[in-house]
């Protein structure tokens, strides 16, 4: 085992690797407000890539419900029952994580700690769907406000780890992290279908093909993304919750840079569970309507903050500015700018790819058309 | 007179009894006869000396096997002169040949020197500039070969499927265009790394210069053939004899099982150090 640093837990902490990060690093962030669960992005990625024999079941991109929701089922809960005291403390005005990752937990005789699912945990892909924890008791559903039972959409894919799980399970060394993009991918000419990675990766993000005998997972839309563009699951989402770029290290933070405004600079988008150790590389903007008793297990300390500035967003220019620019282009907005009420984004020369408003133009209409000499009407 | 008659038949009883039980040899003695059989069932195997190998755990290199499982393999081997034939036995209650989530392969290998040399390779798997030749047996494999059809469905008998872009009806006078569809959703079948799908043997050929390093062997000359018996498996790879192998130059031999339902698969195994591996 080497030691790394894990910026996103504040430490230094064990991994199966020396720490060896890509010359850029693909990242998203997810605004998990916007999404409605529609599973665009889940059949934009199903027949674009996994249409195949013995894909049937795999979903290298969901959206679950949470808390009820699941695929595979309790990939999430297994894991955090195994993984003991996930403290976080604080050091010198920033968290610092005081538990155990699951590589510090490895058993022994094992790289990760991690499980197996079966054939069963698949079976459900859209568990949970719409149920929302607490209960809805007679008539409270007709009371505005309502009372606290909240859900919300959490969509998932490959989270492009820094120190992926996958990877470290590998004994084979099948699995690579590509050093001009941070896309990991596993070599399907090397897998040997052992099921490592499927076991290691805590966000059950690698599935095993029954017809290859071998394990296979997102690979980031990659030829999208060498041409600059964003993969399937962003560039078809109906709600743009989605942006897709490359995130700098947080000493390395630029405000030009839309990830790092957003992950860095303004801390509204959160890691799923950073706890895990793994530094996934999809972000989230939190569910502003959830106890944060509940998503602060799920993104870490930083949810309290990241809600109230995503809150507070109508009353910050950039930021909203820079929300307006999710979903406003298949291109990857290497950089961004607010230009008056206009969120202009760039591809890595600073050359214009889109402009957004951020504040929609308000037309009134007077009720009669004096041009066509007709009453307007609103119809059903 | 009665007492006679019972002693006859009670020492005829001991004596076939004896005959059954043959009494392991330390060493792997392999059987010159004139024709080598695939069948782990024939008799031809009768009377051929019987080796036992004491399994142990792979717990070397993780992911380690931390429990042990299969306790031995029973083992013959017989040769033509050209080609090895080596018989492995093992007890498996539950049968495990249905790849899936979660769900492993019964399988055995058997392991050879590259090269016969004083200087042995590692027994787990070589070691760099001692490459150990692996003949693997999978369960599945021999159900394939069998006939078990390249389905979903035989996988997961109850399984429905709405639609293959592969075999849309726009594609069904054009075998290649299916072709190519198919391929488009099977990367590891289009890189030639055929893991599963039609086959004609039961049996992979592997090359290894230690833990981590296996890989295909540039040539396929292992065939097999496995059968389920009352309470595991009965298994015959064939081979090339190793070069140079003789009544005066003995080799080594190792041994390796996997039980599926044991979630056993490729580290994970039980196996045996080097055996000696003598002509008779």
């Amino acid at each position: 085992m080497a030691r790394v640093n894990n910026w996103q837990l504040g430490r230094e902490m064990s991994y199966w690797y020396p720490e060896s990060r890509p010359q850029k690093q693909f990242a998203a962030v997810f605004d998990t407000n916007k999404c409605i669960a529609c599973q665009t992005c889940t059949l934009a990625c199903k027949t674009t890539w996994t249409s195949g024999k013995g894909q049937e079941y795999m979903l290298w991109n969901n959206v679950e419900t949470k808390p009820y929701g699941f695929y595979p089922l309790k990939w999430d809960l297994n894991l955090l029952e195994m993984l003991d005291g996930q403290q976080w403390s604080e050091r010198d005005g920033k968290p610092v994580y005081e538990g155990s990752t699951i590589f510090e937990s490895a058993p022994a005789g094992e790289r990760v700690l991690g499980w197996r699912p079966e054939s069963e945990d698949y079976a459900y892909p859209n568990v949970g769907e719409d149920d929302c924890a607490g209960g809805v008791n007679g008539g409270a559903s007709q009371e505005v406000p309502h009372q606290m039972a909240w859900f919300y959409y959490l969509a998932r894919i490959c989270n492009h780890c820094t120190y992926p799980a996958c990877l470290a399970s590998c004994p084979r060394g099948s699995i690579y992290k590509r050093p001009e993009d941070g896309i990991v991918l596993v070599d399907q000419g090397r897998c040997r279908g052992y099921q490592e990675c499927v076991r290691g990766c805590p966000y059950k993000k690698v599935f095993f093909n029954p017809m290859t005998s071998t394990s296979e997972k997102c690979i980031a839309c990659f030829p999208k993304i060498e041409q600059g563009i964003q993969p399937q699951c962003f560039e078809n989402c109906i709600g743009k919750i989605r942006m897709a770029g490359f995130l700098n290290t947080p000493d390395k933070a630029e405000a030009d840079n839309p990830l790092d405004y957003l992950v860095h600079i303004k801390k509204v988008a959160l890691p799923l569970f950073p706890q895990f150790g793994l530094e996934p590389n999809v972000y989230y903007i939190p569910p502003i309507h959830v106890p944060t008793s509940f998503t602060r297990q799920m993104f870490g300390p930083g949810v309290d903050k990241a809600v109230e500035v995503y809150r507070n967003a109508p009353n910050d220019q950039d930021l909203t500015s820079l929300l307006g620019l999710f979903g406003s282009s298949e291109k990857i907005m290497r950089k961004w700018k607010r230009v008056g009420d206009k969120a202009i984004g760039m591809d890595e020369n600073g050359k214009e790819l889109v402009n957004v408003p951020f504040k929609e133009p308000v037309h009134i209409r007077p009720a009669f058309d004096k041009i066509y000499q007709i009453t307007r009407t609103n119809c059903p | 007179m009665r007492y006679i008659t019972i002693a006859i038949v009670g020492s005829m009883i001991f004596l076939l009894s004896c005959h059954k039980a043959q009494v392991p040899t330390a060493e792997v003695n392999v059987a010159q006869v004139k024709e080598i059989t695939l069948d782990p069932n024939s008799s031809a195997w009768d009377p051929v000396s019987l080796h036992v190998s004491k399994l142990i755990l792979q717990d070397l290199v993780e992911p380690r096997l931390m429990e042990p499982s299969t306790s031995e393999v029973q083992v013959k081997a017989m040769t033509d002169g050209n080609q090895i034939a080596v018989r492995l036995e093992w007890m498996d209650e539950s049968q495990s040949d249905l790849p899936g989530p979660r769900h492993f392969i019964d399988g055995c290998a058997l392991q050879l020197p590259a090269k016969i040399d004083v200087n042995v390779p590692a027994p787990q798997m070589g070691e760099t500039g001692k490459t150990v030749e692996i003949s693997y047996w999978r369960a599945d494999w021999q159900a394939i070969v069998e006939g078990r059809a390249d389905t979903i469905n035989s996988l997961y008998p109850n399984a429905t499927v709405d639609h293959y872009p592969a075999e849309a009806k726009s594609l069904e006078n054009n075998p290649q265009a299916q072709n190519e569809a198919a391929a488009r959703y099977a990367p590891a079948r289009s890189l030639g790394n055929r893991r599963e799908g039609p086959r004609e043997q039961p049996v992979e050929d592997l090359i290894a210069e230690g833990p981590s390093t296996l890989s295909p062997a540039p040539n396929a000359v292992s065939k097999g053939k496995g059968i389920r018996t009352s309470n595991g498996w009965a298994v015959v790879i064939t081979r090339p004899i190793p070069a140079g192998f003789s009544a005066a130059v003995p080799s080594q031999i190792a041994f390796a099982v996997w039980e599926g339902s044991h979630t056993e698969v490729g580290a994970r195994k039980m196996r045996t150090g080097w055996v000696p591996l003598i002509l008779k």
